[in-house]
């Protein structure tokens, strides 16, 4: 710098630096009124652009926090109608071992079928269950109209199959409701995997009392009828009514057929027929509409005793059954609920560590804004000091 | 004696004017551009008497303006940096304002729009989610409107801009034209003269940037920054601006000298109209550009997944949001009656620049608008085989001449021109458009799920399907077959594809067919939901999200480059005036110094007038009888 300098120059120079302060005091002004020390994006260019990412991240998360409680309330619904299906269930099978007692008489067992009818319409009422925002709860995803109704051959599903699947946490999806055709519906009768049962017209006394399957290898799949043939002896028919087999019989005595095991007690009347096979699919209605049809009948002879016995267990397999299957309902409900829980950890995680890293991004370091902002206040103080000073700094002041 | 009072009066007659110099710079401490003075003293010619030379006093010989043609030339060169860099920071400052503040940004609507999108998927059938995700979408659509317009009201005040400073350069080549014929023969012009035009040629080239040359005999030649020359000696060109030949909107800038016409192009003119146009090309048609190619893509992608779904009345969604076409505008100076179509028709290739097509008799050529780098194209226009460029695909109609050109402009404007295109919240197509189920009566455990359609436009999609097992490693679909079946394998049909699991048994029928109405499936609104996260751009390596990221950053950048580059130019500017003004600068104190000197020196050559009086009273005393 020479040595010479301007009067101008020397005014401009001390007014760009008190301007240049005055600019600096008020970004750090407005860093400190906002918290942020991005005011716009040319303050920190790439950490505005990833900020943009990871707010929106961040929102996602909030809203799939947001869907995960609307769904815990669609499955706490779940679990509460499920759970008085349970009920219903365990009040259906001590009702039927009640029923099934050879001293319950007439009346009582009308007595029964009438809470049995009770009962069925409280599950139909279930199976309609709503979930608050006008959607029927066991309808899949046709839930629009209530999924059960009682048609002309016993109850009529409208729902459909379609299990919805919701994003709770990013990748992580989490079912929806069961619809009401894997709870109500397709139930498998007799053990699950096989049935057996007498034929209702038989005219002795036997009761099938249990059955089971011993060699799944032998066992093709098939129906198999065993028919006495004396009240001692009996042949095995397949679905072919060809005889694969026949033998002798005593009362309590094991019966093996085609990999199969049959127990029957009582003695058998020559012609009768017990089935055995596959199990079937049969709804829980069909199965409460079977018992009670079975309970107003009004027996009267040994062989019609027999039969309904002979249907009551058969029954109460079924009610088995369903309760089995109302227990894998809630099961799964309660890792659905789970899965919530671990998606909502996962999103606590994600959140906290991108909330950490906009904070570093954005936030303000408030301890060094505020000894900053204080430092620039005594600059720009101090440059206007020396502004002052300057102008009464004259040679003309003196030339009196 | 008489000598003596003529060395003392011409001392009188110097210092006065000394004195008068000294308040004509007091006088000018304020004016800008002015350049100090000096009177330049010398002592007069002696008289030889004999014995020697007799001094004869002081005479001026000049005023002397002080001023350095080097320092006067570097500032005249950092301030037309420093106005064209400035020019720069302004607008880039306002459209990083703009994209930065959430209340005018687009992140905050966008998030709020994938927001809505995925609360439907919680709850496909509410109604209140509906209508929420349509709001959303407007809104969003809104704010791609509003930001579309924010930028290019911008172009409408650079046009405004860019008239008013042609009009002020001409007035002020003019001027200077006028002061050279002024100047000029006359071999030592006034220094305030030279001042006024040095004045106005810094004006000038703050404006246009360039330099100033002086020729020999005084007169100031000025030359744009791309070497045009503004002002030669008392000729003076003319800027004109004319409309851009493909943007009848847009102005552009043009030099006349004489009859002879120059467009002025990229980097042909600095100072404040250079950052106009810099700001145009380097900053405000990207910025429009890119917000375009979002919105294309985000309504391209959700429109197309939209339609593979099934709304609430069971009918197949249509498009989400209109979208526009992209823009080809015809050079004004085309001779054939070609007009060209364009459609976006692959996101994924689509990128923001704009694209010359030319055609040069039986091929088309397409180059980079702004550095005219090659494009690859393929197709030859025809609607069967359309011009593929860029992922637009373009179709000409009409007959080209050779030479004929146009600009294709893939994105720029879409942002400002999308829409919803539907107003029923029940049309939005929330469900997947085909369903599965198994017979209620089937025996074995298979089961249909992850059911998507593949193929919205499959003729047969809504058709229903069925699929049922001879035994249970065989099954017919739709009567055809028997197929192998694998636990697990995917199954694709009529443009729909569903995985079947599980362990069927002969006889176990599933059934695909249409979802119906009023469905609460959200298999369609969960896809939805994730497109901003989808990798669509830039042939599948960037997502939206991204995408928006990124041009916050790079208007963020733009911004501070400019801020940066204004702040250094400041600096060696202020050093420039600094080294201007320690030669040219008046200083009061020096000022004063002086005033005080001179005042003494005045005093001491009234005292000789004095003395001079003294004898010659003396002499008349001494012969007075």
């Amino acid at each position: 710098m020479n040595g010479r300098i301007s009067t101008s120059m020397l005014y401009q120079q001390s007014l760009n630096t008190m301007l240049a302060k005055q600019a600096r005091l008020a970004h750090t002004q407005q860093q400190l009124a906002t918290g942020q020390k991005m005011v716009t994006a040319k303050d920190d260019p790439v950490a505005a652009g990833l900020a943009v990412g990871l707010d929106r991240t961040l929102a996602e998360l909030e809203r799939y926090g947001q869907n995960a409680n609307l769904l815990q309330n669609r499955l706490g619904l779940q679990e509460s109608a499920l759970a008085r299906v349970g009920d219903a269930m365990a009040r259906v099978s001590e009702l039927t071992i009640q029923a099934n007692n050879p001293a319950m008489g007439a009346q009582g067992r009308h007595a029964i079928s009438t809470e049995l009818k009770a009962i069925h319409a409280g599950l139909l009422d279930l199976a309609n269950s709503t979930d608050g925002g006008g959607r029927y709860l066991f309808g899949g995803t046709a839930d629009g109209n209530a999924p059960f109704s009682i048609g002309a051959g016993g109850v009529v599903y409208a729902g459909d199959q379609t299990q919805r699947r919701l994003e709770l946490a990013p990748d992580t999806f989490v079912a929806d409701t069961l619809p009401g055709s894997e709870i109500f519906l397709r139930l498998r009768t007799g053990d699950g995997r096989i049935d057996a049962q007498a034929s209702p017209g038989n005219a002795g006394t036997a009761l099938l009392m249990d059955f089971s399957m011993t060699d799944p290898a032998a066992f093709d799949g098939g129906n198999y009828q065993l028919r006495f043939t004396a009240p001692d002896a009996y042949e095995i028919r397949d679905s072919a009514n060809v005889v694969v087999g026949s033998g002798s019989f005593q009362s309590g005595q094991s019966v093996a057929v085609a990999g199969l095991q049959l127990r029957i007690e009582g003695t058998p009347a020559t012609g009768d027929v017990f089935e055995a096979g596959p199990a079937g699919v049969r709804d829980i209605f069909a199965t409460l509409q079977g018992l009670i049809g079975t309970l107003q009948a009004n027996p009267v002879t040994d062989a019609q005793r027999t039969a309904m016995q002979n249907s009551l267990q058969s029954a109460l397999r079924d009610v088995g059954g369903a309760n089995n299957r109302m227990i894998d309902a809630r099961a799964s409900g309660g890792a659905q609920l789970r899965a919530i829980d671990q998606a909502a950890d996962l999103r606590d995680a994600n959140s906290i560590t991108i909330k950490a890293a906009l904070s570093g991004l954005r936030d303000l370091d408030w301890a060094e804004a505020i000894s900053r902002y204080n430092q620039e206040t005594t600059a720009l103080q101090a440059a206007q000091t020396v502004f002052t000073r300057m102008q009464s700094m004259s040679l003309f002041n003196l030339m009196r | 004696m008489s000598n003596l009072l003529a060395t003392g009066s011409s001392a009188l007659l110097a210092f006065q004017r000394a004195l008068n110099t000294v308040s004509h710079n007091v006088a000018n401490i304020n004016t800008p551009g002015y350049s100090r003075q000096r009177a330049e003293m010398q002592a007069r010619d002696g008289a030889f008497n004999g014995y020697g030379y007799e001094g004869n006093g002081v005479q001026v010989t000049d005023i002397r303006r002080m001023a350095d043609s080097l320092a006067t030339a570097r500032l005249l060169d950092s301030g037309g940096e420093l106005s064209r860099l400035q020019q720069m920071t302004v607008l880039s400052g306002r459209v990083d304002a703009l994209f930065s503040d959430p209340a005018t940004g687009i992140a905050a609507r966008w998030s709020g729009f994938f927001d809505s999108v995925s609360a439907l998927s919680s709850s496909a059938a509410s109604p209140a989610d509906r209508e929420n995700m349509l709001a959303q979408a407007n809104s969003l659509v809104a704010r791609f409107r509003q930001m579309d317009q924010h930028l290019d009201r911008m172009d409408v005040e650079l046009n405004a801009g860019l008239t008013a400073s042609v009009a002020e350069v001409n007035r002020l080549t003019r001027e200077i034209a006028q002061l050279n014929a002024r100047v000029g023969g006359n071999g030592s012009a006034s220094g305030d003269l030279l001042d006024r035009r040095d004045q106005l040629i810094s004006k000038l080239v703050g404006h246009t940037g360039g330099s100033a040359v002086a020729q020999d005999s005084g007169l100031m030649n000025v030359f744009t920054a791309g070497g045009q020359p503004l002002v030669v000696g008392t000729v003076a060109s003319t800027l004109v601006t004319s409309a851009d030949p493909y943007r009848p909107d847009r102005l552009q800038i043009a030099l006349e000298t004489g009859f002879h016409r120059t467009e002025m192009g990229k980097g042909a003119l600095g100072g404040q109209i250079g950052g106009l146009l810099e700001f145009r090309g380097a900053v405000l048609d990207p910025a429009l550009a890119e917000l375009g190619r979002i919105a294309v893509s985000l309504a391209q992608a959700f429109n197309s997944s939209h339609a593979a779904g099934m709304d609430q009345h069971g009918q197949l969604g249509g498009a989400f949001f209109n979208l526009p076409a992209p823009t080809v505008a015809a050079n004004a100076a085309n001779t054939g009656s070609a007009s060209l179509t364009a459609q976006v028709t692959n996101p994924g290739a689509l990128k923001p620049q704009d694209v010359l097509l030319r055609f040069d008799g039986s091929n088309w050529n397409a180059t980079l608008a702004s550095n005219g780098a090659t494009v690859p194209t393929t197709g030859t226009g025809s609607a069967a085989d359309p011009l593929l460029v860029n992922g637009v695909a373009v179709v000409v109609v009409g007959a080209a001449s050779a030479g004929d050109r146009f600009q294709l402009m893939p994105t720029a404007g879409a942002a400002g021109a999308i829409s919803v295109a539907i107003t029923d919240p029940g049309r939005i197509a929330a469900a997947t458009a085909v369903k599965g189920s198994s017979d209620l009566g089937n025996l074995g455990t298979g089961r249909l799920s992850g059911m998507r359609v593949t193929d919205s436009s499959a003729p047969a999609l809504l058709d229903p399907a069925a699929i049922e097992f001879i035994d249970a490693n065989q099954y017919t679909l739709d009567g055809t077959g028997p197929f192998a079946y694998t636990p697990g394998q995917a199954i694709d049909h009529n443009g729909w594809r569903v995985v079947l699991d599980g362990a069927p048994v002969a006889g176990d029928r599933f059934a695909v067919g249409a979802t119906g109405a009023n469905s609460s499936d959200n298999g369609n609104v969960a896809l939805l939901a994730n497109l901003d996260d989808a990798r669509l751009l830039n042939g599948g390596t960037l997502t939206l999200n991204g995408a928006i990221g990124g041009l916050t950053t790079s208007v963020g950048s733009a911004a501070r480059q400019a801020d940066y580059a204004a702040d250094a130019q400041r600096v060696i500017h202020d050093q420039a005036l600094a080294a201007r003004d320690s030669i040219s600068g008046v200083n009061l104190d020096e000022e004063a110094a002086e005033l005080m000197r001179l005042q003494q020196a005045y005093q001491a050559a009234s005292q000789i007038i004095a003395t001079a009086d003294t004898l010659f009273q003396s002499l008349l005393n001494a012969v007075r009888r």
